[in-house]
């Protein structure tokens, strides 16, 4: 009896130390995008594509988008297949969000309407894609919602530099999307360590 | 029916669907305009944010310019070209021992305009063009119009407007000022009033009028706008020794010259306005002298805007939130105006040595309505126009009272937004003027004319114009070998471009 409970225990402790040893194994894939014909790397758009067999449930947390000074903040943002954005309006002018289609879906256009300013509207994008932000009244102003399949995502700084966390060791497949370059694709290998990726947009 | 009748030409056909081609083209090429007038660069922001159909301002338009040509609300926040400040703020302190502190537009708030269009005339009579000389069937951007516009605001309470038409007509012909003037927002401050319930602007400017013959985008004026009033019958000289005096140059949408109070109460849904004008004599757009009297002119005007929309947000709001964004309220605004003057004639005894000066009293006074509803817009002026008139006996020497000279006038309308770029316009105008009739101006007492028209917005700052002027009352056109008068039917249609950078 003694031994039996022993052994449960035992198999309990190592489980555990092996569940910590994976997490502690996940490493972070981080870089630089340069560009070629475009005027910044900025806001650029750095993800993991679908990993064959692997499904993710969509963050409790919503990620904001504000409607200030005229324009969408932030210019681009990235979420898992399934994420609810909120969408505050922090202008005290009128706006509306809508986006005519997605990847140019058409049939996946949407229109929240308009709100006042202080309130919030809310959109689960279920669609693998990118939506792009606009405002009727407003022509000028444009943000992107970029829809992926993994949750490994991260946005370059001005610098064109990005850091996406918490990536378990594996092979993977890494893309770009960007406002106004073409997409680049990179293969890539995660190690406990992580992993070191540079990549070129071009125009 | 004859083959010949169901035949198309085929050039014809052919340059229709090139024409077509092009303008879906454009339409549908990336927009990269790098065209924007001075407030789209002051705030980077588009056209379309004041302007449903420029120069045509929406609501929230309508709301910058009552305040002075800023945001309604939190204006810095929006502002992406800072001032220059002529002055630190903290210089109000030191006043008067220092100049009070002010501020320029951060750039040149310069703006330009330019217009052209194709003209196609209707073919006149033989004996019409001996009469009165050949127009052409077609004629190629006629009138090219080119203005220079420059707004802005000087700081918190003062803002500016000049427009001058550099060049007008045919090349090298003369254009002239517009609107050229200075206004100062809530003087009303001072006596504790509402925010902007008393605001002053001087210099010279159009009239408040309910629906703006300088700024309209339609390529016709307002018939009744420029209506004048003279007196029937001959005119005194040889064997004609009596005659009326009535000679009223003026109308109604010349630019005056003088001070204007005005403001707004209610949420902007109330607004009045009382000016005081040198009168006639703003010969605008032309080299003629400036014809002076000593009386001066009072313009009141009024109305009243109901706001119909239903959620109390949207009634609030500077527009209202549709379920695809921000749109005009749904409105009906009701107004009325009214125009006192005192023409001059015989200065100095000059015409008629044996009487003082002339003075005619006159006034013009009518109503306006306007209907908005979505994408449709629908409105409405009636005018009534009376001009005190003498008779004058030059071989006696006397002169009397005479019936007045009156006309009444005006128009109704509508445009429709079938797409945001695509508007159908339509605007019925008609006169009734015993004057004009007897004068030979018109065949008829009334004359009214039908103009339906499109606008396209090529871009937010580009467009091509279309309006179709047909005339059922046809007008005079000179007169024949024998002295009749001739009458033709000037139907019109004309087409063209129009943008603003």
């Amino acid at each position: 009896m003694r031994l039996r409970l022993f052994a449960v225990q035992a198999v309990a402790v190592c489980s555990a130390a092996l569940l910590l040893a994976g997490a502690s194994l996940a490493g972070e894939i981080k870089g630089k995008v340069s560009v070629e014909g475009l005027k910044s790397a900025e806001n650029i758009a750095v993800y993991v594509d679908t990993i064959p067999d692997k499904k993710f449930d969509p963050p409790a947390q919503h990620p904001l988008i504000d409607q200030v000074k005229m324009s969408f903040s932030p210019h681009v943002v990235v979420v898992l297949q399934g994420t609810t954005v909120d969408f505050l309006n922090s202008d005290p002018v009128g706006h509306n969000v809508y986006w005519p289609s997605i990847s140019g879906n058409k049939k996946l256009s949407h229109n929240l309407g308009t709100w006042p300013k202080g309130e919030k509207k809310s959109f689960q994008f279920s669609d693998l894609g990118v939506a792009s932000l606009l405002c009727n009244v407003h022509p000028e102003m444009n943000g992107y919602v970029v829809i992926v399949s993994t949750p490994y995502f991260a946005v370059t700084d001005k610098s064109g530099n990005y850091e996406i966390k918490n990536v378990p060791p594996g092979k993977y497949t890494l893309k770009t999307w960007s406002e106004n370059g073409k997409p680049t694709t990179l293969a890539v290998e995660v190690t406990a360590s992580g992993a070191t990726a540079d990549l070129t947009v071009k125009k | 029916m004859s083959r010949k009748s169901w035949r198309v030409d085929a050039s014809v056909l052919t340059g229709l669907v090139m024409a077509g081609a092009v303008i879906w083209m454009v339409l549908g090429s990336a927009p990269k305009s790098n065209a924007i007038p001075a407030f789209s660069r002051k705030y980077q922001t588009s056209c379309t944010t004041c302007h449903n159909n420029y120069p045509e301002l929406n609501d929230f338009g309508e709301a910058f310019k009552k305040n002075g040509f800023k945001f309604p609300k939190d204006d810095d926040v929006f502002v992406k070209q800072d001032p220059v400040l002529l002055g630190s703020k903290a210089q109000k302190e030191a006043f008067p021992e220092a100049v009070y502190p002010g501020e320029i537009p951060g750039s040149l708030p310069i703006a330009f305009r330019y217009e052209g269009n194709f003209n196609w005339n209707a073919k006149q009579p033989a004996p019409v063009v001996a009469a009165g000389g050949y127009i052409p069937g077609t004629d190629l951007f006629v009138p090219n119009t080119f203005t220079i516009i420059s707004a802005g605001s000087f700081g918190p309470n003062l803002s500016f407007w000049i427009d001058d038409d550099i060049s007008a007509g045919a090349s090298g012909a003369n254009g002239g000022l517009g609107d050229g003037y200075l206004k100062y927002n809530d003087l009303g401050h001072i006596f504790h009033l509402p925010t902007n319930f008393l605001n002053v602007r001087f210099g010279q400017f159009e009239l408040d009028l309910p629906f703006t013959q300088a700024r309209s985008p339609y390529l016709s004026g307002y018939d009744v706008f420029s209506e004048a009033a003279v007196a029937h019958g001959p005119v005194c000289g040889g064997a004609v020794t009596q005659c009326q005096t009535a000679n009223n140059p003026f109308i109604l949408g010349t630019p005056q010259r003088g001070i204007e109070f005005g403001g707004y109460a209610d949420n902007g849904n109330f607004n009045w306005s009382v000016a005081y004008t040198d009168g006639t004599g703003s010969a605008y757009g032309t080299t003629t002298d400036l014809v002076t009297r000593n009386t001066k002119d009072v313009y009141l005007r009024a109305y009243y805007k109901f706001n119909l929309e239903r959620d109390p947000e949207s009634r609030h709001g500077i527009q209202a939130a549709g379920p695809t964004g921000p749109r005009d309220h749904t409105s009906i605004r009701v107004g009325a105006f009214y125009y006192h003057g005192t023409n001059q004639q015989n200065f100095g005894s000059t015409t008629y040595a044996f009487t003082d000066t002339i003075n005619e009293p006159f006034y013009r006074a009518g109503g306006d309505l306007r209907f908005k509803y979505r994408k449709l817009e629908l409105f409405a002026v009636g005018l009534v126009g009376h001009d005190n008139n003498h008779t004058v006996d030059t071989e006696a020497g006397t002169i009397a009272s005479a019936p007045a000279v009156t006309f009444t006038g005006g128009f109704v309308g509508g445009n429709y937004w079938i797409y945001p770029w695509l508007i159908a316009t339509m605007r019925y105008d008609f006169v009734n003027s015993p004057s004009d009739f007897v004068n030979g101006v018109s065949r008829y007492q009334t004359r009214n004319a039908f103009r339906p028209g499109y606008q396209i917005l090529l871009r937010a700052n580009i467009k091509i114009v279309g309006e179709y002027d047909r005339a059922w009352q046809p007008a005079s056109y000179g007169n024949d070998a024998s002295g009749n008068p001739l009458f033709y039917r000037p139907n019109t249609f004309v087409t063209g471009i129009d943008y603003v950078f």
